[in-house]
């Protein structure tokens, strides 16, 4: 009889400065650990990434209608959708720099319509920077130079997390005087005060619908002008405006995605009015928090490559930008789109549910078994092969590794299959 | 030998690294580049009769903005830019947009178009570097490069400061050409980006950037140095302090001054040669600097020549956009101070022909090129997208051609600038010679590109065939033929091809041991690692999207 013998366990294999690519801060000093395909984070990871690097398992086979297939028969059947389609939507878009490039490549002789799973923030920031332009800056600014940070309703407890300890807190500044006088505002509700041990926060409480009103009181305090708030004068106000006053570089931090209110983009356009107000005399500027799930990625890609950010229709013959128009659930809602390209490979985000066929390339937990559909498994960038993703501040864009072993495809060679097909 | 054989016959060649002013030569041509005649005839795949045409190696632009982070929030800032200058489905390979700033792929075409063959984006930063690349990786055919931005980054501040050895600096030097695949180093307002961050709002070249203690002249000095002992072929690119300021002249002699001789490269210095004389304080330098520069051999320039009409400043002067941007046209203005490293500014503007100062800034800029002796140290650029789009090219080819064309203009214009500028008392019109100095050979010899801006037997295969015609504009918009690396790409006007670009490097020895000062620094204040900052050759040649052309300086002692 034979010895029945233990699985050799592979010996776990140590990543060391891997950039995280799962929210717009591309923290780029984790270590990983990883055992097969089991991914742990060892070292720099909040609790954000750490359930995401552990729960990115590879997805499964290929499917057609539910029901498994070669990756042949699949990418043919993906390819009849997209055939077939007299005005495809291509949406999602959560992928690397390659996976947009070849996306808005099969977008030309598709005539697609592209927009991504954060369209909505994108487009509120966008509108603003397009009619009136904005003073930014990055966040090693905000770490050495700043004195003032505000934190504009927005929460850092759930999504870039570790901005408190990168930008707010660390060690040291190549201006020990800023970091030694800095402090840190919130304005918005009691619920987003950042928790981060180390960061004392003064409060200027106010509900997430009088942002814009409290940032109007500031300008007039500014100004020297008695200020109304409900109807009162605010404390608050009054202390952040002399914080201003007394500043040399104060830095106000908003988060569009979180500023989903009818007036968001109207916050973020009186938080530009401040900062143009301030730099008259003394310097400010505006740090921008978004582009998780590639966001930043496909923003910067699409601006690039088409000359237009994002929400863009390549139907007719010139490229046509419209932000309000070009909306994933407005176009599924009102029938305008009959075939669904999603793109999801970092993110737990479901394709859309729509009656119209659909195409997912996505990681495990974007799998699709629905009748009508086509599910093509892609690997997540910078864990299961190389590329490149853009950090939230514009400026920094950071590599990404192959941390295990795997066959799964990138979406972009996917994507570059069916091109193939379709030629 | 490689690939199809081609023969250029009866066509005049300009190719002034040769000394060859018009004769008529037959080229061959081969995915090789130039190639001498074969021994058997019967080995020409193609043959094309080129007589009465006019053949140059394919334009080098020294100076464009086309790739980067400034780039493309000009491009998200601009949508009305797109609107209005579609590239619509079958125009181009693929759709694009933009004429102040134009999409990478419109980009890419519309240069091969007019037989431009090479492009050098001159404001890339290390900590936008991996950007810069894929942006410039999106732009086809084109070979292209990037010049690293120093002399404002809180690191080269810090070692200077702290009175670091000259080898030191220049390792550091060497480590961010590396890191940041460039080709060259420039220096914008020098101390001065980082002065507006600690709320300077002017730095003259003796003034101190009051954070480090350092004036422009220092740092100017220090770059042009370390450069020189690297032994880069291209000088120090230097963007002045002061732009656009009236009175500015004096400035820009004081840093031609201030380089004590060594080599460097004065940019777009139309904007750094102005006076502040006359009614309006805004007067022409353009004769004392072109008398300064005829005397000196270690400078060159390129102009940065204004046009009239609709266009978006980009530029890495913070210092200065922001107090240009009260004239934005239209009314926005993006404005980012940039991770200890830089900063940058996107102000679109409109130049008008009645404005006194756009006027006169257009015809100091052709005074300029008029009165530059040397044409090997003058190099054609419109600073694209500051003071025009690059497409603007023959219309200024034409300027400088002829004489009549150019004084038509200088009618038009606003009046007073007219009578202010000496422009119609010069007599000068360039040749057909002369323009292929200032866009081929003279770039080429200046960025020290060997394969490139010339039609010798090894060049690379980069020729343009004009169709000679007395309308200057007409012929050096639309090119006959444009060959890139041998192979047919544009006809009758007409991209039919579009192959990649390589990218030129420089690469030079440094002693490692800088490494350690550099992740010093980074673990200490930076957000990054230096090793995820810095862009791998993998990253620019893997799925055969490039190519990357090294090039290996020798130190000198």
């Amino acid at each position: 009889m034979l010895k029945k013998l233990a699985p050799v366990p592979s010996p776990p294999l140590t990543h060391a400065a891997v950039t995280c690519p799962f929210c717009g801060l591309l923290c780029d000093d984790l270590t990983i650990t990883a055992r097969g395909t089991q991914l742990t984070v060892m070292a720099n990871g909040c609790p954000k990434a750490s359930a995401a690097f552990k729960a990115a398992d590879l997805p499964g086979p290929p499917l057609v209608n539910g029901q498994p297939a070669s990756l042949e028969a699949a990418l043919d059947a993906a390819a009849r959708i997209l055939q077939r389609s007299q005005q495809p939507l291509f949406a999602g878009l959560g992928t690397d720099v390659a996976g947009l490039r070849a996306l808005l490549a099969l977008a030309e002789p598709c005539h697609a319509i592209v927009d991504h799973l954060h369209g909505a923030a994108m487009a509120r920031q966008v509108r603003v920077l397009q009619s009136r332009g904005l003073i930014q800056t990055t966040l090693a600014e905000v770490r050495n130079r700043a004195d003032l940070v505000v934190l504009l309703g927005v929460d850092i407890n759930t999504d870039f997390q570790r901005f408190a300890e990168i930008c707010l807190t660390p060690a040291e500044s190549l201006v020990p005087a800023r970091l030694a006088a800095r402090r840190v505002f919130q304005v918005g509700p009691a619920a987003s005060k950042p928790r981060h041990a180390g960061v004392r926060v003064e409060r200027v409480p106010c509900a997430a619908v009088d942002l814009r009103q409290t940032l109007s009181a500031l300008r007039a305090e500014l100004r020297g002008r008695p200020h109304r708030v409900g109807g009162r004068t605010r404390t608050g106000v009054t202390q952040l405006a002399h914080a201003i006053r007394a500043a040399q570089y104060t830095v106000i931090v908003w988060a569009p995605g979180q500023l989903a209110a009818l007036d968001g983009d109207l916050i973020i356009a009186s938080a530009g009015e401040l900062i143009a107000d301030i730099n008259r005399e003394r310097r400010a500027a505006g740090l921008v928090l978004g582009g998780n799930d590639g966001g930043q990625t496909a923003l910067a890609v699409c601006t690039w490559i088409t000359g237009y950010p994002l929400r863009l229709s390549f139907a007719g013959d010139t490229l046509d930008f419209d932000p309000l128009r070009y909306q994933t659930a407005r176009l599924l809602g009102q029938g305008a789109v009959d075939a669904l390209l999603w793109l999801s490979t970092f993110s737990a985000q479901p394709a859309p549910a729509t009656p119209i066929p659909r195409i997912v390339i996505g990681n495990a937990a974007s799998t699709l078994m629905a009748p009508n559909s086509v599910f093509l498994p892609a690997g997540t960038p910078g864990l299961d092969h190389p590329g490149q993703l853009l950090r939230t501040d514009a400026v920094v864009a950071l590599p990404l590794r192959e941390l295990r072993p795997t066959a799964t495809p990138s979406a972009a060679a996917l994507l570059l299959q069916l091109a193939q097909r379709l030629r | 030998m490689d690939g199809t054989l081609i023969e250029l016959h009866g066509g005049r060649l300009y190719d002034p690294t040769h000394g060859i002013n018009g004769e008529v030569r037959t080229l061959y041509l081969s995915a090789d580049g130039i190639v001498p005649p074969p021994p058997d005839a019967g080995a020409i795949a193609q043959s094309y009769d080129v007589s009465g045409c006019v053949l140059m190696a394919g334009g080098i632009d020294i100076h464009t903005h086309i790739g980067g982070g400034k780039v493309n929030l000009a491009r998200m800032l601009l949508p009305e830019d797109h609107d209005r200058h579609p590239v619509a489905r079958g125009v181009h390979p693929r759709m694009g947009s933009g004429h102040a700033a134009p999409s990478t792929l419109t980009v890419g075409y519309r240069y091969a178009e007019m037989g431009y063959t090479a492009c050098f984006e001159p404001a890339m930063l290390l900590a936008n570097a991996r950007q810069a690349h894929l942006e410039l990786g999106d732009t086809p055919i084109v070979d292209k490069g990037a010049y690293v931005l120093l002399g404002n980054d809180d690191l080269f501040l810090r070692l200077l400061a702290a009175k670091q050895d000259p080898a030191v600096i220049g390792d550091y030097l060497a480590w961010t050409l590396d890191a940041a695949q460039a080709m060259a180093i420039k220096v914008v307002n020098p101390g001065g980006i980082n002065a507006f961050k600690f709320n300077q709002r002017k730095l003259d070249i003796d003034e101190e950037n009051t954070a480090y203690g350092l004036t422009p002249r220092q740092i100017l000095l220090a770059l042009a140095q370390g450069i020189h002992t690297l032994g880069l072929p291209h000088p120090l690119h230097i963007h002045g302090s002061n732009l656009g300021v009236p009175g500015n002249v004096e400035t820009t002699l004081a840093t031609i001054a201030a380089l004590e001789g060594l080599p460097a490269h004065i940019t777009h210095i139309q904007f750094h040669a102005y006076g502040n004389e006359g009614d309006r304080k805004f007067s022409s330098g353009a004769a004392r600097l072109a008398e300064a520069i005829n005397r000196q051999p270690n400078i060159s320039m390129d102009v940065g020549q204004v046009m009239f009409g609709q266009t978006v400043t980009e530029s890495g002067d913070s210092m200065r956009q922001y107090a240009g941007s009260a004239y934005a046209s239209p009314k926005k203005t993006v404005l980012m101070d940039i991770e200890c490293d830089a900063g940058c500014g996107i102000v679109p503007f409109r130049y008008r022909d009645q404005s006194f100062v756009n006027a006169l800034q257009w015809a100091i800029g052709l005074e300029l090129f008029l009165l530059a002796e040397d044409p090997w140290r003058v190099f054609l650029t419109t600073d694209h997208p500051n003071g025009a789009p690059f497409t603007s090219y023959p219309h200024l080819i034409r300027l400088l051609m002829d004489r009549s064309f150019r004084n038509e203009k200088l009618a038009s214009i606003n009046p007073a600038a007219a009578a202010a500028s000496i422009l119609g008392t010069l007599t000068r019109e360039y040749t057909l010679y002369d323009i292929a100095i200032l866009t081929r050979a003279a770039p080429a010899k200046s960025l020290g590109l060997s394969s490139l801006g010339h039609l010798g037997v090894g060049a690379r295969g980069d020729v343009v065939v004009y169709t000679d015609q007395p309308n200057r504009e007409a012929m050096f918009q639309r090119p006959r033929y444009v060959f890139k690396a041998g192979e047919l790409i544009v006809r009758d006007g007409r991209v039919i091809g579009t192959p990649t670009g390589a990218t030129h490097v420089v690469k030079p020895d440094y002693e490692r041991s800088i490494e350690r000062t550099v992740n010093d620094y980074f673990a200490r204040f930076m957000t990054v690692r230096p090793q995820n900052l810095r862009v791998s050759a993998a990253e620019i040649e893997g799925e055969g999207r490039g190519r990357l052309v090294v090039y290996s300086p020798r130190r000198s002692a």
